[in-house]
């Protein structure tokens, strides 16, 4: 693997050069609007602040990927972003939203975010980088991070084009992952990329290892009744839809006559069954966005963070999501060559997951 | 639904069972059945499509939001699709839905089989056996909630 190292505080350079060099035409960059961190889509690096730790920073705002749905000009966009993000944005390459060409996606690493809310507050105490044990720490005093990124297992930048691995203390290494990625960092004057053997397989495994314990210590929603009960105070206001990167239909079945029965329509159904709770489709909505996102969820939250109800999302879409797509033995995100599963078969297969 | 229907559901609970059959294979079987004169248990409505692959879930669950005690589907079998590969697909998607009914401990409500269309009295006991079933498990839980 080819890299470059760095310091944490000193990626400025790489960026400007990103755009100096028309590696990309414009980047999506993680910027601080006061207490809080935020995308922003810039195209003069004079405009790119320094020093940028701010991709770092452990806050979830929207997923970047949710940004650039339907990126079908030609143009390059530059992500810089969490893993979970670029995974989305891949995932949205799949799915003919983006072209692959189009995109130069940059992975950070990242150690689980805390709502935009929890870091404003605290913002101080937390700083632009926590490690693992900085988390731990910080849950003594009450402030976690995320659901979604407690289950998390897939934090490490090796996704995408470039990752930008944090070392030890403030160090960074900056990878190209593809063919793609190293053209970009080679064509940056002050970068001279030597070989790099990155090894975190241990690292890999002991987040895979607490992920897991953390998964299974989840409440889960092991019946209808017991859903029912989870989306009791939906309103089915669709946010999570909207918020949602690999919720992409153009034309959502729930906004349209059937799925969003208005006026006499709903009339017609409330004297067909006599009652019917509205607004209508609460279950019907959840469940078919629980299939349609089935086999691209990389259970970034943004849901969860979307919900006007605090309805704890993550315990029902990227939970069940991973479930589907155990049984095609697929990660989403992984790898852009990778067919999505509903695109494709083998002739003998899945006879015991039917009946 | 009042105090009445349960009374009666006591009695003698007849499920309701929607199906979803492919037109080239087990509507074709179904019909079979019924110019050989095989009986099977009238408690399924079948919806005939042209082929497994429209079988969209969203039909699966929409069935069983509105109280359906189970729902089936059946097609032609796998490498016999009259459009080649539309089962191969649809057994990907099915795969997929029960995974996410299992989770709700729906997934005995909605059970898939491939019957092709010399198979008339596969299609009967396949018919007699779902009733059975489904009778055995009782009424579906979501039978006349406020949804």
């Amino acid at each position: 693997m080819k890299g470059v190292e760095r310091k944490s505080g000193d990626l400025e350079g790489l960026f400007k050069g990103l755009l100096d060099k028309k590696a990309v035409d414009c980047l999506i960059l993680p910027h601080r609007v006061g207490n809080n961190v935020a995308h922003m889509m810039v195209t003069d690096k004079e405009k790119i602040e320094s020093p940028v730790p701010a991709i770092f920073a452990p806050s979830f705002s929207v997923n970047a990927a949710n940004v650039v749905k339907g990126w079908t000009i030609g143009e390059k966009i530059g992500i810089v972003a969490k893993p979970c993000e670029i995974r989305a944005a891949i995932e949205l390459i799949k799915l003919k939203q983006m072209d692959k060409e189009s995109a130069l996606l940059i992975s950070v690493d990242c150690s689980g975010a805390f709502t935009n809310q929890d870091y404003a507050d605290h913002a101080e105490e937390i700083g632009d980088w926590v490690d693992s044990a900085k988390v731990e720490e910080l849950k003594g005093k009450g402030i976690a991070i995320r659901e979604a990124c407690e289950i998390c297992d897939k934090r490490l930048a090796d996704v995408g084009d470039i990752g930008i691995v944090r070392r030890d203390g403030d160090n960074v290494t900056v990878v190209g992952i593809t063919d793609m990625g190293v053209e970009a960092l080679s064509a940056i004057e002050d970068i001279s990329l030597e070989d790099k053997d990155i090894d975190r397989s241990e690292e890999t495994e002991k987040i895979v290892a607490e992920a897991k314990k953390k998964k299974e210590a989840l409440p889960e929603i092991s019946s209808v009744e017991a859903l029912e009960e989870f989306l009791r105070d939906c309103i089915v206001c669709k946010n999570c839809r909207d918020m949602c990167p690999v919720c992409y239909c153009k034309e959502c079945f729930f906004d349209q006559p059937l799925g969003n029965p208005v006026g006499g329509d709903l009339l017609n159904i409330a004297e067909l069954r006599g009652a019917i709770a509205v607004p209508a489709n609460q279950l019907m909505y959840h469940l078919t966005r629980v299939y349609h996102v089935s086999t691209t969820c990389v259970g970034c939250g943004a849901c969860e963070d979307a919900c006007p109800k605090d309805i704890p999302l993550t315990r029902l879409y990227p939970v069940i999501a991973e479930k589907v797509q155990e049984i095609f033995e697929y990660v989403p995100g992984k790898d852009v060559e990778e067919p999505l599963p509903f695109t494709v078969y083998e002739e003998e297969e899945l006879e015991d997951k039917l009946r | 639904m009042g105090e009445e229907t349960t009374k009666e559901e006591e009695e003698e609970f007849e499920p309701k069972i929607v199906g979803f059959t492919c037109n080239w294979c087990t509507y074709a079987a179904a019909d079979l059945a019924g110019t050989s004169r095989k009986k099977y248990p009238p408690n399924s409505r079948i919806i005939r499509l042209m082929c497994s692959a429209r079988l969209d879930p969203m039909f699966v669950l929409k069935a069983l939001l509105n109280g359906a005690d189970g729902v089936f589907f059946s097609g032609c079998h796998p490498g016999e699709c009259h459009y080649i590969k539309g089962n191969f697909y649809a057994r990907r998607r099915i795969a997929a839905i029960r995974t996410i009914l299992k989770q709700l401990g729906l997934d005995n409500r909605f059970k898939s089989y491939w019957i092709s269309a010399s198979e008339g009295e596969k299609f009967a006991n396949t018919m007699k056996g779902l009733a059975e079933e489904i009778k055995e498990l009782g009424p579906s839980p979501l039978r006349g909630k406020v949804l």
